[in-house]
């Protein structure tokens, strides 16, 4: 029962107690391990995956859980961090038991997970990391992704770029880790492709305070758009400072889809206008299941859903879908089930590559207007999702 | 790139720049130095009353209540907080005999308390307040924010304040004589321990200042008490633990250090070098540029 976990986090100490039902392996509940940041710059990110899979666990078990079991979800904090986020990943699959594993926020926390699993033999997902790598060069037998990846992004982001804006110089800046780089490789990529000259490139450290050390590089070399995949408090101090020193006139700033957000919207205010991204997700998606998914969300934590609560609550349905095909919680037949899978989520149906166990799904473009995310673009899952490059399995 | 376009948009900008985050670790340095150097103690969560500060400014200004008497309110308002934090906290473990340690938890322990408790009041969502003074200058092609500016100049005059009632009035002389000698200070009649707890409640109070005139630029949330903290105390540490004029050369000059290597090596870099000087200052001169305020 997710209501009986008492979750209290006092300084970075989450103490979890669960109801301990002398868990026995394919009785009692299913327990589902959450690696994510409840502490640091991540915070906000890490709110979304909690409640996304919270609601999602509420739903499932009022419905009767997944294989008659009840879902029991296990939260650690990450910290943002790849070496917090391997022993708490331990902890949860040593002592917790859990039968499966999410919430990793940075994607070098996912890849070190990754690994993890691989050694306990348990199966892990992300539903926020966006480098390439966590399905391409790093994939993992044990590791699947249901959110979809920078590559995806960019792809949709550099098509619509290229129709508004031709052949326009562009300027990188992301933040100085896997993701970082993974994201600005990814959509400079694309963007050649499609014709956009670079200007440069800088990688500033995560939590920088202050990014207008970066701008006379910046100003330098002309632009007329600035890349970047900065995220969460990062993002509100690159914005809103660069609005300050006035360079937002006559730049198009376009970014990674975790860039803004519904969490630092608000705080960024009218820096954020114009902001373009691609995205697989966005509340505005007009459909029966979308408009049922955001009414409960909102219900449950009064506020809108973003791409990560979205792609979490997913995630359990996922799950579900795979536990019950294979009709086992073991990690090769529930492997099995997942390569392959088609399931329904909020933003539509999502199919699992069994190549690199990346999800494919629409993906569009949208755009800051007056505060609000608008759909300005689409393309479809297949034109999105590039070759399989995975070749480890 | 020409040799004119790099020193007018890369190099000048970046010297500028760095100015601006200079005053503002300054800002944040101040109070922590006049607490290390005068009571001796190490007050970890200066971050985080740094922090309650802002939040102050973001709570009581959606209120309605203008920014220029937020200037004045807030480290008003932070005084009691301070009082009661040396009151409650520090005073009880003053007088042990490894003091250094002791006020170092105590106030690590609190900081991370404070960070929670806003947290759970404010949410885990960033928060700004709009910029009090909107708008840009352009001076030789190097564009600086008119709030920048204004938060150099008042900056200054924080610091010309601040300098001038520790050292030319008879108040700041019976706080530096509190810090030179506890016993004959209080035989002289100093009233020893309302001169602790004013002098660590207006080391908060100078925290929280900073707060409201950093909240703007650098948004509000519940761990933005982690950014300052690191930089500020090499600051105290490399300028010479509670001098004042250390505290404003070390910031200056080290947000300088950070801003060229940034530029010059890679922004990955800035910190290394950072933190380095401060440990070459620990080797070599521990006592800091200044020495230390009310031994000096």
């Amino acid at each position: 029962m997710a209501s009986a976990i008492i979750k209290t986090l006092f300084g970075g100490l989450l103490a979890a107690t669960a109801l301990s039902g002398g868990a026995l392996a394919q009785s009692g509940p299913i327990k589902i391990g959450v690696v994510t940041p409840l502490s640091g710059t991540y915070t906000p990110i890490g709110q979304q995956v909690r409640w996304g899979l919270e609601l999602a666990a509420k739903e499932l078990n009022a419905a009767g859980g997944i294989a008659g079991r009840q879902v029991s979800l296990v939260f650690e904090d990450e910290e943002a961090n790849p070496a917090v986020a391997v022993q708490k990943a331990e902890k949860l699959f040593q002592v917790e038991k859990v039968d499966f594993l999410t919430g990793t926020v940075n994607s070098g926390s996912t890849l070190a997970v990754a690994q993890l699993a691989e050694r306990n033999g348990k199966l892990a997902a992300t539903t926020v990391s966006f480098a390439d790598s966590i399905t391409t060069d790093k994939c993992s037998p044990n590791m699947f992704r249901v959110n979809a990846r920078a590559e995806q992004q960019s792809v949709a982001l550099a098509a619509w770029l290229a129709k508004e804006k031709p052949k326009a110089k562009i300027y990188y800046l992301g933040p100085d880790y896997e993701m970082g780089r993974s994201t600005v490789a990814a959509f400079k990529s694309s963007a050649e492709k499609s014709g956009a000259q670079t200007g440069g490139e800088v990688f500033a450290p995560l939590d920088s305070k202050d990014y207008t050390q970066y701008f006379g590089q910046i100003r330098a070399t002309r632009p007329q758009v600035i890349y970047t995949s900065v995220a969460g408090n990062d993002t509100v101090r690159l914005l809103t400072q660069l609005q300050d020193f006035g360079l937002l006139s006559g730049l198009s700033v376009v970014g990674a889809s975790g860039t803004v957000t519904s969490q630092n919207i608000t705080a960024i205010g009218a820096a954020a206008e114009g902001f373009a991204t691609g995205v697989g997700y966005s509340p505005q998606i007009d459909s029966p299941e979308n408009k049922t998914f955001v009414a409960a969300f909102r219900e449950a934590n009064k506020t809108d859903p973003d791409l990560y609560g979205a792609d979490s609550y997913g995630l359990l349905f996922a799950y579900k879908a795979a536990v019950e095909k294979a009709g086992s919680t073991e990690t090769d037949k529930v492997r099995e089930a997942l390569r392959g899978l088609t399931w329904q989520t909020p933003q539509g149906a999502k199919t699992i590559r069994a190549g690199d166990h990346q999800a494919m799904q629409p993906m569009y473009v949208v755009r800051v207007t007056k505060g609000k995310f608008d759909i300005i673009d689409n393309v479809s899952a297949e034109n999105a999702i590039g070759p399989d490059a995975c070749a480890r399995f | 790139m020409t040799a004119i376009d790099y020193l007018q948009f890369v190099l000048a900008p970046q010297v500028v720049n760095g100015l601006a985050l200079g005053v503002a670790v300054v800002l944040v340095a101040l109070g922590l130095t006049i607490i290390f150097g005068m009571l001796d103690v190490i007050n970890m969560s200066h971050g985080e009353f740094y922090a309650i500060g802002a939040y102050a400014a973001l709570a009581l200004g959606a209120a309605g209540i203008g920014f220029w008497f937020l200037l004045v309110l807030v480290p008003v308002l932070m005084v009691p907080l301070g009082m009661a934090a040396e009151r409650l906290l520090i005073r009880p473990v003053f007088d042990t005999k490894d003091r250094h340690v002791t006020t170092l938890l105590v106030t690590f322990g609190l900081g991370l308390i404070v960070e929670d408790v806003l947290k759970i009041i404010f949410g885990a969502n960033t928060q700004r307040p709009p910029t009090p003074i909107p708008g840009a200058t352009e001076i030789l092609g190097i564009i600086l924010p008119n709030y920048r500016l204004f938060l150099i100049l008042v900056g200054a005059a924080i610091v010309l304040a601040v300098a001038y009632v520790v050292y030319k009035t008879r108040l700041g002389a019976m706080v530096r004589a509190a810090a030179f000698d506890r016993n004959m200070a209080a035989s002289l009649g100093v009233p020893v321990s309302l001169v602790y707890a004013g002098t660590f409640a207006f080391g908060v109070g100078l925290a929280g200042l900073a707060g409201v005139l950093l909240a703007p630029i650098y948004s509000v949330f519940p761990t933005m008490g982690r950014d300052f903290i690191l930089l500020a105390f090499t600051v105290v540490i490399v300028g010479g633990m509670g001098s004042i004029w250390g505290a404003v050369v070390a910031g200056l000059l080290l947000t300088q250090v950070q801003a060229l290597a940034s530029l010059v090596i890679s922004p990955v870099w800035t910190d290394p070098i950072v933190f380095g000087t401060m440990v070459a200052f620990l080797v070599f001169r521990p006592q800091g540029l200044f020495g230390r305020l009310g031994h000096a």
